[in-house]
């Protein structure tokens, strides 16, 4: 799946009557012991605030204005503890880009990227926020602050941010008031279990995931016949034969989700969601005609190595310390082994009934050849980063996979039926 | 074999039913993109409104005159009359019309307008584009004998002015959100010579309510004036030209630039502003302390072009209503500060001005343009101390 959409989404939002002028935005993400924070500052409203023609001319600001855009912010934002000491501050990226909401279209903006460290032994979860940039001089600028992360809170990034209050002007006593921030305590067990329930969400919506398993374990029930797949080989064959391709499949996306969130290997998303995609057609080929008979193990470990990699962006986003992504890394394997495995328990029972009948010859081609379809779909779609008709099928008809394997139940049901009538008048036994 | 069978058709049912019964939880319908979507302004409730064009040309044709055609309340008079032609206009109406602009009586149904286009913020009541020849003449004789008549550019004049000049903004650029057929009336509260009701009229640059409270009186506000183009629109079906806030924005820049400059530093407010503070939402908000210059302290003649720029707020209301609200405007001038922030000129974006009385609140934001870019146009708000909503809190 690719998630990057996630991070861009959130834009300034109005309130129901609205403002003709684009707010600033306050994005915070809660560390053990401090706070990132991403200012998003609309140049129209800071050039009323600060002069220097940042809006007029915006083109080479940063490196024009940079260290004095710098000051300017420290200087107005100002977290305070409990116990009166201020927090340290400091200004780190600086861009211009455009942004865009529906009551004044585009307009360009700064996005700062500013760290502040609570005092030592002071508790980063709660602090006055002052902070007026913009606002101590332009008396009708607005600024919403929220939580973007908040790893001990159990927030992800990969949620929509939880607004936490709004910066404006008191209008009845003319005055401006700091934002009280307290953040319900967070735990190292709530970051875990968020991240164990990120897994499983990651699984339960990764199609491509999911297909590539199924559709590998579909032949492993059955024995190899000259060229072509034979009978069914047994319960306690096939069960070997899935637990080891799981196994293999698990310890490969294992190693490089551990690589991977630790930043030692990074390739880039695309290549990734398209080998994923090949991964899938391999597989179905695979299940149609034995392509790699005996080592669908090392496949599963290979192809493993690939979705670890798609796995990792999703961790690598989160921007995490080591402490803290040491736990992500396991929470979320741990979630993602969790839904595989309820996967493989509820689909696997039927296949194997169905394996010992000879329906599961049309069952493994049909799988097969629709996983194939699919895969090739995704190809495109990652290819020409356009979405096509199957896959918008597939995104839509993805929330129905119940009634797939309540069918997929009936017909091993009745097959096994019909199976069990036909042998026990040829060969009354078992 | 048997045995072996019924035991998986055991398990078939143990396994679907947790599967169901786990359902929300592996599979999520939402996609994982999951866009916020920016600046969502309309409510839950209330309409959004688009319109063509041709529509809001034919509302445009038909509002352009001030003759009433109504007789059956020549006779009345006051408060009576406008009961008479709001019950005029409600005839006309379909009974599932008359149930979307009848509302009961509520602050927050009355608080239900805004200063943005209705395709961004959500009315009640009808739009304007809904309402066919006879429904919109019987709305016009009431708009008509609410509304001050024979000065160009203010009262209904102005409020047609403002019409056209969305349907300016509709073709160049702003769309179908734009144009007087997305403006919109409710009545807010049953008509009645005794209890609390309203009439709203409210579209993109202009608001205006008409709050009655029987014998203990009436409420104009808040109303709001604005308009975008800021230059000369003209109406294709009468040809007549318009400059809806022109006048207002002259009349503040002589009040100010008739001021000495001791005068002017005291009133020059120290923040920057790019908007109103009592923008539509900002309800009862009045700051507890006035800031700026007293009025009283000037001279007569500038205290006059003080009054000036009131007035063009105050007669847009019929006559005799416009009397009674400028006699205590004026009875409270001396009491009244007048402020400003940028220019005295209020040409350049981020002029502003403010008039805060004992009752008075005026403020006028000169402010980036939205459709028409790189271009200024005025955002105004009149507001009333004690008569907002007619006094609803």
């Amino acid at each position: 799946m690719i998630f990057t959409g996630i991070l861009m989404g959130f834009a300034s939002l109005q309130p129901v009557w609205a403002h003709p002028m684009p707010n600033s935005v306050v994005l915070l993400n809660i560390h053990a012991d401090r706070i990132d924070a991403e200012l998003q500052i609309p140049l129209v409203e800071l050039q009323s605030a600060w002069g220097h023609a940042v809006n007029d001319s915006s083109a080479g600001l940063v490196e024009r204005l940079g260290p004095q855009l710098r000051d300017y912010l420290k200087s107005h934002i100002r977290p305070q503890s409990p116990d009166g000491r201020f927090w340290t501050v400091s200004v780190g990226d600086l861009t211009i880009h455009e942004s865009q909401n529906p009551i004044v279209g585009v307009y360009r903006e700064l996005t700062a990227q500013v760290q502040m460290v609570p005092p030592a032994g002071e508790d980063v979860r709660q602090f006055t926020f002052h902070y007026d940039a913009v606002l101590h001089q332009v008396r009708t600028h607005k600024i919403l602050v929220s939580v973007r992360q908040d790893w001990a809170g159990g927030q992800l990034a990969e949620a929509e941010p939880a607004q936490v209050g709004e910066i404006s002007l008191d209008i009845v006593n003319d005055r401006l008031l700091p934002l009280a921030v307290n953040l319900a305590s967070g735990s190292t067990w709530t970051g875990f279990w968020s991240m164990v329930k990120l897994g499983t969400q990651h699984i339960a919506e990764g199609t491509d995931h999911l297909l590539f398993l199924l559709v590998l374990l579909l032949p492993a029930p059955l024995l190899v016949a000259g060229r072509r797949w034979g009978p069914f080989g047994g319960v306690g064959r096939g069960s070997i034969r899935l637990l080891q391709i799981v196994s293999a499949f698990t310890l490969g996306h294992s190693l490089t989700l551990l690589l991977g969130a630790l930043g030692w290997v990074r390739l880039p998303g695309q290549p990734v969601e398209i080998l994923i995609a090949v991964s899938i057609l391999v597989s179905a080929l695979h299940a149609m005609r034995p392509l790699f008979p005996g080592r669908e193990t090392w496949v599963a470990a290979g192809f493993g190595l690939i979705h670890g990699l798609a796995f990792a962006g999703t961790l690598s986003n989160l921007q995490l310390d080591a402490g803290p992504m040491a736990l992500s890394i396991l929470g979320f394997n741990l979630g993602i082994e969790l839904m595989q495995l309820l996967v493989i328990l509820l689909t696997m029972p039927w296949l194997m009934l169905l394996s010992r009948t000879p329906t599961y010859t049309y069952v493994r081609n049909g799988g097969a050849l629709l996983a194939g379809v699919a895969a090739i779909a995704w190809i495109v779609e990652r290819l020409t980063e356009r979405p096509n008709a199957v896959t918008h099928l597939l995104e839509a008809e993805r929330t129905h996979v119940g009634w797939l394997l309540a069918g997929l139940a009936l017909l091993a049901g009745w097959a096994s039926w019909k199976n069990s009538r036909s042998a026990s008048v040829k060969k009354p036994i078992l | 074999m048997k045995k072996t069978f019924s035991f998986t058709i055991l398990l078939a049912c143990f396994l679907s039913a947790a599967f169901f019964a786990c359902q929300d939880h592996t599979v999520n319908p939402g996609t994982p993109g999951g866009t916020t979507t920016p600046g969502s302004t309309t409510g839950t409730t209330g309409t959004s409104s688009t319109v063509d064009l041709a529509s809001s040309l034919t509302v445009t044709a038909i509002m352009s005159s001030s003759a009433t055609t109504n007789t059956t309340c020549a006779s009345a008079t006051g408060l009576a009359k406008i009961v008479c032609l709001t019950e005029a206009f409600k005839a006309t109406l379909s009974s599932t019309q008359l149930s979307t602009v009848q509302l009961t009586y509520s602050l927050a149904n009355a608080q239900k307008w805004s200063n943005l286009p209705a395709n961004l913020s959500a009315r009640y009541g009808l739009n304007l584009a809904s309402l066919n020849t006879a429904q919109l003449t019987a709305f016009r004789n009431l708009m008509v004998a609410v509304q001050g008549l024979g000065t160009a550019n203010e009262g209904y004049d102005e409020l047609l002015g403002n019409l056209v000049a969305d349907n300016y903004l509709y073709s160049n650029g702003g769309g179908a959100g734009y144009g007087a057929g997305n403006f919109f009336v409710s009545i807010v509260g049953t008509p009645s010579t005794t209890g609390t009701w309203e009439i709203l009229y409210t579209g993109h640059h202009y608001t205006q309510p008409y709050t009655f409270n029987g014998p203990a009186g009436s409420g104009y506000t808040p109303a709001f004036r604005g308009v975008e183009p800021t230059s000369v629109v003209s109406n294709t079906a009468t040809n007549q030209s318009y400059q809806p806030m022109e006048q207002e924005r002259l009349a503040f820049a002589a009040m100010l630039t008739a001021l000495s400059t001791s005068e002017q530093t005291t009133a020059k407010l120290s923040g920057t502003y790019s908007d109103l503070v009592l923008a539509p939402g900002k309800d009862w908000q009045f700051p507890t302390a006035k800031s700026g210059l007293q009025v009283g302290s000037l001279s007569s003649d500038k205290q006059a072009l003080v009054l000036n720029a009131i007035k063009l707020y105050v007669n847009d209301l019929d006559a005799t209503t416009a009397a009674t609200v400028l006699a205590k405007y004026t009875s409270e001038l001396a009491n009244t500060y007048i402020a400003y922030s940028g220019s005295t000129s209020v040409t350049a974006q981020n002029d502003y001005i403010r008039i805060d009385g004992p009752s008075v609140w005026i403020e006028f934001s000169y402010q980036g343009g939205v459709v028409i870019r790189n271009t200024p146009h005025p955002h105004s708000v009149w507001r009333d101390h004690t008569t907002d909503y007619g006094g609803t809190k």
